[in-house]
């Protein structure tokens, strides 16, 4: 139960931060095309459902939410598609520049990951806390630990392509690609490993994980400031600076993460 | 113009181009007579619509003829810059004198261009121009001068949908028919209002 | 923002043991100070491409240096406007006189006069040599060989690019090997779009420009803004010009810059040393002693410099036994094609630029010699007049009418390799400039392989243009930009002003280190050869007095 509501606290903070990005990074593209507002729309519902499921005490899959979740992921599917193809139709296809310029790929793949997170936390609300849920064929814990570190490696494959677009300037930058990696690593090794032992090292890295995605934040907006013009001149460095809202997918994945800590770790007790 | 107290301008920018803007309508370095010649020929180089108020282009010349600042070469044959334009204004109008009897400004505007065609093309050729062809100043001096002053002056900027000055504020959005919230919209055909409404919001 | 009370082009600003910070407005940077009576190592005229390096490596290797300049000492933020009217302070307009079948234009096109040199104002394009035009004789049959190596030459572009931060792509499609770029390419604009379309089109390569603006915030230089003044100067300091990279560091290792300084003579005693320069500051002359000097003035007014320092030991000029100072001038062909997109595109925004193919300097199925690059381009406002005038003759309504698509034009430009010739030359006139000091003579003519070149290119960037449907597609064709080759560098005292080290056949603690020592000029921009030059000259100096040689 617990672990259903932090799941949804993740899928929450998830979208919050792909909400921002895409509502920035969409204005940008100044709404070019009419579906750029679809991320917004589901973003904002994922949300919106999510802070619902937050203060939901009951062991039931809630059938609305629950549909809202898997829109989200479908939408954040299709989203993947859409930006895959924008890439490849610019001149030169797949080449440094289109994946530096073109449509981000992270972005609606963390749209799904959002959809996925909350929808697999209303399965395990659902059977909790007699029956164990399965999610892709493994035990929920198990298989949730893997949904996580899938999300954070591909998290931190799009930091390290935007980093090193920044030519890794400064020292700092090497932190969401060094770190994630292994959250990610020990995650994957939870969906090895059988159920109910203690991971105390994994939960401490997936806090450190978790603060991360906060001090990038501060990172982000010193970044901002080192652009001509500074915070005066936030119409074009919010949007050609390093993005502000991106590092929280860090926060929201490794929340996940501690909620599948929580699932494995409390079989032990059963 | 509408940007002018936003963040696409820098001080410096609004210190150079207020001063353009305000440069003394009378002449300074050239004579009435000879200023009045020019008036007449920046009338024929770059026609200005009667809806707005003019690009003073003759006050302009004059201008960049007291800073005396050169381009940093001339054609073996042509004068300094201040002596080419006073030469080539004299010539031309000697050889109206001795072609019409009568001054470039007395002429109707079709035999003005007539004569700055035949400038252009190299077919003056009194005494009066001495080693300076009258091609050549056409083309470095008179077209050139009246033509890059008029260009530097925001009315000309907002007539060719030109983004105008930009620091600090630079631009985001680079690619194909791609334009930031500063930058003025093109009105095409049947979307004229559209443009006018996007643009009256520009100058923030 | 409090702007200097001073001029800065009448009222020096390096003095009182400060320099000017160009990171901060108002700001300043301490700068030590040598007495004119004191015998510093080097005294170096100009502090553009060539002189501002060498002042570096020169001051970083423990020399005492000088480096006088002609023009103002400027902090970007506070003295560039966004305008390319008032931003001619930065060009050399003093009197010059060009002549020949195909006059130069010089001034902002291609001369720059300020603490920095042309940087200030170019447009940050930096390429390396293709390695065979280094032996372009032997290898290639045409010009002449240079007595630089193509793999110590890497060693050095490799440092200059360190220095400047270049931006460019993450593999380079032409040439041997080279390390990775510091900084990633720029997003390129529609203009840039349009060059890679065409490219394509025609089945060949091309790539985004390794650019000398960061992509990246470095230090104090904040990333680049793509207001695309860059060509009229950076006031962003993303531009890594001289100004802002090589010059700041000299002052930190000791040198010292003398703005509005120029030089009119250099001094030769009786047993054919230098010993000095004559310099104008404050409306006096003066004198600098040293124990070597470094001319650095560019194409034109290195070998004006050298010539004007006649005396009856040397009355042909220094340096000049071989009768060449001043010769063998060549400037590279930058002809375009221009047209119109239905698609807006404004090519005004960002560098002018953002990509290009060098497909022409590596394919040798050609029928001439050399090669060329062609790039995007984003011409302002008052340069596209220009070349609507200079190009189509038009004036008037016309004109006017033809200016309202300029947020739809599209264009190509080249930048060709010409051959050299003798007859292009710089020679001293009677006349005098506002210094008292005579006023140079710059001849040019196309010799008939430049001409083969530019209808190849004119012909080639045409298809390209119409392979993306462009329309209204013209030629313009008489454009020039960089320029060559006044005191080349060679094997022979007979053949060459100076050796590879950029010292001077005749005087040997007289050096010349900017674009007059190409012997032949490859078909891309020259500032990170020049640049690469610079350093070599500067370890190079190093070495040599280690082993007290100099
Ligand atoms: C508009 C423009 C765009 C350009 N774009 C590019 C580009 O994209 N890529 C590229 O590689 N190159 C480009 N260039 C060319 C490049 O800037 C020059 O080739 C390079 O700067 C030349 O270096 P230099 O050291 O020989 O001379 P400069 O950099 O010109 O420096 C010479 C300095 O010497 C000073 N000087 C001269 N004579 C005296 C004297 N007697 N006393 C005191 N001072 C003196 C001058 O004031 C000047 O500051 C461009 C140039 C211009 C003008
Ligand atoms: S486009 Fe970039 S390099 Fe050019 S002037 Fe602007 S900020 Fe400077």
């Amino acid at each position: 139960m617990q672990a259903a509501r932090e799941l949804n606290r993740a899928a929450a903070v998830l979208a919050l931060s792909v909400l921002m990005d895409s509502a920035i990074e969409h204005y940008r593209g100044s709404f070019k095309n009419k579906a750029m507002f679809t991320p917004l729309a589901v973003s904002a519902l994922a949300l919106g459902v999510s802070a619902h499921g937050m203060r939901d005490q009951r062991a039931v899959t809630h059938g609305l939410r629950n549909g809202a979740y898997i829109l989200t992921g479908l939408t954040g599917a299709a989203g993947l598609a859409f930006h895959t193809y924008n890439v490849m139709k610019r001149t030169g296809g797949i080449n440094w520049q289109n994946l530096f310029y073109g449509a981000p790929i992270g972005a609606p793949a963390a749209i799904a990951m959002s959809g996925a997170l909350g929808s697999a936390g209303e399965r395990i609300r659902h059977y909790a806390p007699f029956t164990p849920a399965h999610i892709w064929g493994l035990p929920s814990g198990r298989g949730l630990a893997a949904l996580t570190s899938l999300g954070i490696i591909g998290t931190s494959a799009e930091s390290f392509l935007l980093h090193f677009r920044g030519a890794f300037h400064n020292p700092c930058m090497y932190l969401p690609v060094t770190l994630p990696p292994i959250a990610s690593a020990l995650m994957a090794r939870l969906a090895w490993l059988p159920e109910g032992s203690r991971h105390p090292w994994t939960r401490l890295w997936l806090g450190l994980t978790a603060f991360l995605g906060f001090g990038g934040v501060a990172f982000h907006a010193y970044g901002v400031n080192r652009a001509l013009g500074g915070w005066r001149n936030w119409r074009q460095n919010m949007l050609d600076g390093p993005p502000l809202p991106a590092p929280p997918a860090f926060t929201g994945l490794s929340l996940a993460g501690l909620a599948a800590l929580r699932i494995i770790e409390a079989k032990r007790l059963v | 113009m509408a940007k002018r107290n936003s963040l696409s301008w820098n001080d410096k920018t609004r210190e150079i181009i207020d001063k353009r803007l305000n440069v003394p309508r009378e002449p300074r370095f050239l004579t009435p007579v000879e200023f009045a010649v020019l008036e007449a020929i920046a009338d024929r180089i770059i026609p200005q619509p009667d809806d707005r108020p003019r690009v003073p282009l003759a006050a302009l010349v004059d201008d960049r003829l007291v800073a005396d600042v050169g381009d940093g070469y001339r054609s073996a044959g042509s004068p300094r810059l201040r002596e080419a334009w006073r030469q080539g204004l004299a010539a031309l109008e000697t050889e109206m004198q001795a072609r019409y009897d009568r001054s470039f400004t007395q002429l109707d505007p079709s035999t003005q261009d007539l004569v700055l065609k035949q400038m252009q093309k190299g077919e003056l050729d009194h005494a009066a121009w001495g080693t300076m062809t009258a091609k050549e100043f056409f083309k470095s001096r008179l077209a050139h001068d009246i033509a890059t002053l008029y260009y530097a002056h925001p009315a000309a900027w907002s007539e060719m949908g030109f983004g105008g000055p930009a620091a600090p504020r630079g631009y985001v959005r680079m690619g194909y028919n791609e334009r930031d919230s500063w930058e003025a919209a093109e009105a095409s055909e049947g979307k004229e209002d559209q443009a006018r409404k996007d643009n009256a919001r520009v100058g923030r | 923002m409090p702007v200097s009370a001073a001029d800065p082009q009448k009222t020096p600003r390096a003095v009182e043991g400060r320099a000017p910070d160009v990171f901060r407005i108002g700001g300043w940077v301490p700068m030590r100070q040598y007495a004119e009576s004191e015998e510093v190592d080097f005294a170096i005229v100009g502090t553009g491409a060539g002189g501002g390096t060498l002042a570096c490596k020169l001051a970083e290797g423990g020399f005492s240096v000088v480096g006088f300049d002609a023009g103002a000492y400027w902090r970007p933020l506070e003295d560039f406007a966004s305008d390319e009217t008032e931003q001619s302070k930065l060009y050399w307009t003093d009197d010059r006189i060009v002549d020949g079948e195909n006059p130069l234009q010089l001034g902002g096109n291609n001369c720059g006069k300020a603490v920095g040199g042309s940087t200030v104002h170019f447009a940050m394009v930096s390429l390396r040599f293709r390695p065979e035009w280094f032996k372009s004789r032997s290898v290639m049959g045409y010009g002449l060989d240079w007595p630089l190596d193509w793999r110590e030459m890497w060693k050095y572009y490799a440092e200059a690019e360190e220095a400047l931060k270049i931006a460019g792509p993450v593999t380079y499609p032409w040439g041997p090997k080279r390390p990775r770029y510091p900084y990633r390419a720029h997003e390129m604009n529609a203009a840039a779009h349009a060059l890679a379309k065409g490219c394509e089109a025609m089945g060949i390569g091309w790539t985004e420009t390794p650019l000398a603006t960061v992509s990246a915030p470095r230090g104090l230089s904040s990333p680049c803004m793509y207001r695309g003044f860059c060509v009229v100067g950076c006031s962003t300091n993303a531009k890594q010009s001289a100004l802002t990279t090589w010059i700041p560091r000299a002052l930190k290792a000791g040198a010292e810059i003398r703005d509005l300084s120029m030089v009119g003579r250099v001094e030769v005693d009786a047993s054919g040393k230098a010993t000095g320069v004559h310099y104008l500051r404050e409306g006096a002359w003066r004198f600098q002693r040293a124990k070597n000097v470094v001319v650095a003035g560019y194409a034109i007014e290195t070998p004006r410099l050298l010539l004007n320092s006649a005396n009856p030991q040397f009355p042909n000029g220094l340096a000049n036994s071989s009768g060449l100072v001043g010769k063998y001038l060549m400037t590279q062909s930058n002809q375009a094609v221009w047209g119109l997109s239905k698609d807006e595109v404004r090519s005004y925004k960002g560098p002018p630029s953002l990509a290009l193919t060098e497909h022409w300097n590596y394919d040798d199925k050609k029928d001439f010699f050399g090669g060329y690059a062609y790039m995007s381009q984003g011409p302002l406002p008052a340069m596209w007049a220009k070349t609507q005038m200079s190009s189509r003759q038009l004036w008037g309504a016309e004109l006017v009418r033809s200016m309202q698509d300029y947020n739809h034009v599209v264009g190509l430009k080249m930048v060709g390799e010409m051959l050299p010739q003798e007859r292009n030359q710089v020679v001293l006139t009677g006349e005098k400039d506002q210094y008292g000091l005579p006023v140079p003579k710059v001849t040019y003519s196309w010799c008939d392989n430049d001409k083969a070149m530019i209808r190849h290119a004119l012909g080639f960037m045409r298809q390209a243009m119409e392979a993306i449907d462009a329309h209204d597609i013209f030629d313009q064709d008489d454009d020039t930009n960089h320029l060559y080759g006044t005191a080349r560098m060679g094997d022979d005292p007979r053949s060459s002003v100076v050796n590879a080290d950029c010292r001077s056949w005749d005087i040997p603690n007289l050096w010349i280190c900017d674009g007059s020592v190409f012997p032949t000029t490859g078909g891309v921009n020259p500032s990170l050869t020049i640049q690469a030059i610079a350093c070599r000259t500067g370890d190079r100096i190093k070495a040599m007095a280690r082993r007290g040689e100099l």
